[in-house]
């Protein structure tokens, strides 16, 4: 009988949110956010790439030459050479300045002591500048050695271009992910795990709180148990929230399978910080697991939150604590994703309030005993058990409170009362 | 006497620093439409909460179809109506009452059926699919109506159930009540307009902060707490009427205007005195009636002093838990 109006609570609230525009717009608006954060920096990296330079070539030998060949010919620059001389300086930054060429690089005859210099709008590509030293040096290294009076073909054969690949070991296996993908990975679940714990216990929160304004919680607590009611509205808005996920994770597995096409550039090379991720089936229990752990723990606050207001207002100003629980987390995940294994980040694994985000955040970025994500899970486990007491506590008695907000030792009263 | 549908004995219920109800007990039998009156502030709602196991009584037991205390789950078999209406804004009408029906434990399919034979029989068809925030306030208070007695309940419980209703939705909803009753339900209603509750109470209970002031029969109370009641009727002219109604051996209580006067007869006294003392001051009479008191006279008679008072404390009802 209670299971069958439980479950009606449920549908309700699956239903009525699944309806909304907002349901779908979030099931549009997430794939092409996320998809931003992944295609963006790879974007910028290869189409924004290409950089028109100009060499200043103050050499006395051939070698300004070959150094703009060299540069022309990768994928990075477009190189011309212009001869140096007076003023040159002066009017290649005045086309710097005026957006007609991106820098330009000052070689003279001190080039085979490894002496350049390169100036240009932005200095802080990262790609740009290992281009240029690794072109530059490649050709010094070459003149160099060919002044020694070595064979150019050895010279060639000498040269080899090292390409270092970072592989992630977990469980004494190696898998498939390298340092990029371990960082986004972890990068990607933080994010994810904050927004939907924080969006969906506000939902619950809104959902008390309609049902309390309205006053149709009368009628409800006069047919079913208020921990019935909050338990429905819990698992209810929980499951939106999975299946929110359903068409995030299918949507997104579209996009990446298309990405190439999407992009329709060259997208190789290692200079991609947001690669894929490999989910292992793991990864995907422990993402699992903690959103619904953290689901419940921050939604039995947020519904507890919700009876003990009387408008929008006042809960808005009333979750403000156990938002900042989350928000937190969140903050604290860079530092996390920094070192893993530092107590700070070890710690945050365990407190119940951080756990949620803090250990798949820390389970993606490096390997973790099991037993240490064991532990994490009984202590969030036990509570959520002790947090949803104490909230339907206050839960049963605020929806049916009108006036104003209790203080913390009212708070106390209503839950110590039977 | 067959078993009572509701037995409430001596509840009490007490809210931070003042008593809400005060040992009230009530019986209400099968079959009746019955009425709990009071002024604003006299522990109706507080009451009917209890009655709906809303609130629990700090003191004293409320038992339902003859069982013990809220033994097993009972709300199947009560409809309530609360006294601060409200719906799901945001839902369709047809979905609000199924949702509340299941609630009652019906099945979707039968609710269905219902729901929409008394949307038509309401005039609320071509509503059933619209969000309830796009009907009117008449349109949603019938809506919360359907689904007060949707799952068919033996008892109907509402909170002032006339308030804000206008002359046409409050027939339709008089009428559904006394179309209950025929079918044997029981109907608890709180009010506090007299009138309404004069012409639709088979029993009446009568509180006051708190407390019964009075109950029974709508006959018996009248019988017992009227008195004898005299309507009279002047045509122009009232001869010496305000000395013979100040008479205490004849005239406990009276009031009136110029044309019209109710008197309540001394204990004993003969109305037949009345009308030739009246006669013979010269005072012609277009009316001499005798009858029974009406319920606001009573009400007020035994309230007025104490809901002056409960008025005057300031936002005694609005503290609430």
């Amino acid at each position: 009988m209670s299971v069958h109006k439980i479950w009606a609570v449920i549908r309700r609230e699956f239903v009525e949110r699944v309806r909304q525009k907002w349901f779908w717009v979030m099931a549009l608006l997430g794939p092409v956010f996320f998809g931003a954060i992944f295609l963006l920096p790879t974007l910028l990296m290869t189409k924004g790439g290409v950089k028109h330079i100009a060499v200043v070539d103050g050499t006395t030998t051939s070698l300004g030459a070959a150094a703009t060949g060299k540069l022309d010919s990768t994928k990075v620059f477009q190189a011309v050479r212009v001869i140096a001389g007076p003023n040159v300086l002066d009017s290649l930054t005045a086309q710097v300045d005026h957006k007609e060429l991106d820098g330009f690089l000052i070689i003279n005859d001190s080039l085979v002591l490894g002496k350049a210099e390169y100036r240009a709008s932005n200095v802080s590509s990262f790609t740009a500048q290992a281009t240029l030293e690794n072109s530059l040096s490649t050709l010094v290294n070459r003149v160099r050695l060919e002044q020694e009076g070595v064979d150019p073909s050895v010279v060639d054969r000498a040269q080899v271009r090292l390409d270092l690949a970072t592989h992630k070991i977990s469980g004494g296996k190696l898998t498939g992910e390298n340092a990029a993908q371990s960082f986004s990975l972890a990068y990607f679940m933080g994010i994810i795990l904050y927004m939907a714990i924080l969006l969906y216990g506000i939902n619950v929160m809104s959902s008390v709180l309609e049902e309390k304004t309205t006053r149709i919680v009368e009628v409800l607590v006069s047919s079913l148990k208020p921990f019935q009611l909050m338990l429905g509205k819990v698992i209810g808005v929980g499951a939106v929230s999975l299946f929110q996920f359903v068409i995030w994770g299918i949507s997104a597995r579209l996009i990446f399978s298309q990405r190439s096409r999407l992009l329709s550039g060259d997208m190789q090379g290692p200079d991609q910080v947001f690669q894929i991720p490999h989910v292992t089936l793991a990864t995907g229990g422990v993402f699992l697991a903690y959103f619904i752990g953290g689901f419940m723990l921050y939604s039995a606050m947020f519904a507890a939150v919700g009876a003990m207001s009387s408008n929008e207002q006042e809960a808005r100003q009333a979750q403000q604590p156990v938002s900042m629980l989350l928000v937190l987390s969140f903050i604290s995940m860079f530092a996390m994703l920094n070192d893993p294994g530092s107590t700070f980040a070890v710690t945050l694994s365990l407190v119940p309030f951080t756990a949620p985000i803090a250990m798949p955040v820390r389970w993606a970025a490096g390997s973790l005993p099991l037993s240490e994500v064991a532990l994490s899970l009984a202590i969030l486990f036990v509570s959520i058990i002790v947090v949803t007491w104490i909230a339907s506590r206050i839960y049963r008695v605020g929806i049916l409170m009108t006036g104003k907000r209790p203080n913390i030792k009212e708070l106390v009263r209503w839950v110590r009362a039977a | 006497m067959s078993t009572p549908i509701l037995v409430v004995d001596r509840v009490t219920k007490r809210f931070a620093g003042h008593t809400a109800v005060d040992a009230l007990s009530l019986t209400v039998p099968p079959g009746v439409i019955y009425g709990l009156l009071g002024p604003n502030g006299a522990g109706k709602s507080t009451t009917i909460r209890m009655i709906m196991n809303i609130y629990v009584p700090d003191g004293g037991t409320v038992r339902l179809f003859g069982d013990g205390p809220h033994g097993g789950d009972q709300s199947a078999r009560i409809g309530y109506l609360p006294e601060e209406r409200g719906l799901y804004p945001k839902m369709r009408v047809l979905d609000v009452l199924l949702f509340l029906a299941e609630m009652k434990g019906m099945d979707r399919g039968s609710a269905r059926t219902k729901a929409l034979g008394w949307l038509d029989r309401l005039g609320l068809h071509d509503w059933r699919l619209r969000k309830v925030n796009e009907l009117s306030k008449g349109m949603q208070q019938k809506v919360q109506f359907i689904s007060t007695i949707l799952h068919d309940p033996d008892l109907v419980v509402m909170d002032e159930p006339f308030s804000g209703l206008d002359p046409v939705n409050a027939q339709v909803l008089k009428d559904t009540l006394f179309e209950l009753r025929s079918r044997g339900k029981t109907i608890l209603l709180s009010t506090h307009i007299m009138e309404q509750a004069e012409k639709i109470c088979d029993h009446i209970c009568i509180i006051a902060r708190g407390r019964k002031l009075i109950d029974g029969t709508m006959t018996e109370v009248k019988r017992t707490h009227g008195g004898q009641h005299l309507l009279v009727g002047f045509d122009r002219e009232r001869g010496a009427a305000e000395r013979i109604f100040a008479d205490r051996r004849l005239v406990a209580k009276h009031d009136g205007s110029a044309q019209y006067a109710e008197l309540e007869l001394a204990h004993d006294a003969d109305a037949q005195e009345i009308l030739k003392a009246l006669i013979g001051s010269g005072a012609r009479l277009s009316r001499f009636e005798l009858a029974e008191p009406s319920l606001n006279k009573i009400f007020i008679d035994l309230v007025g002093p104490e809901a002056a008072t409960a008025a005057a404390v300031p936002g005694s009802e609005h503290v609430r838990a």
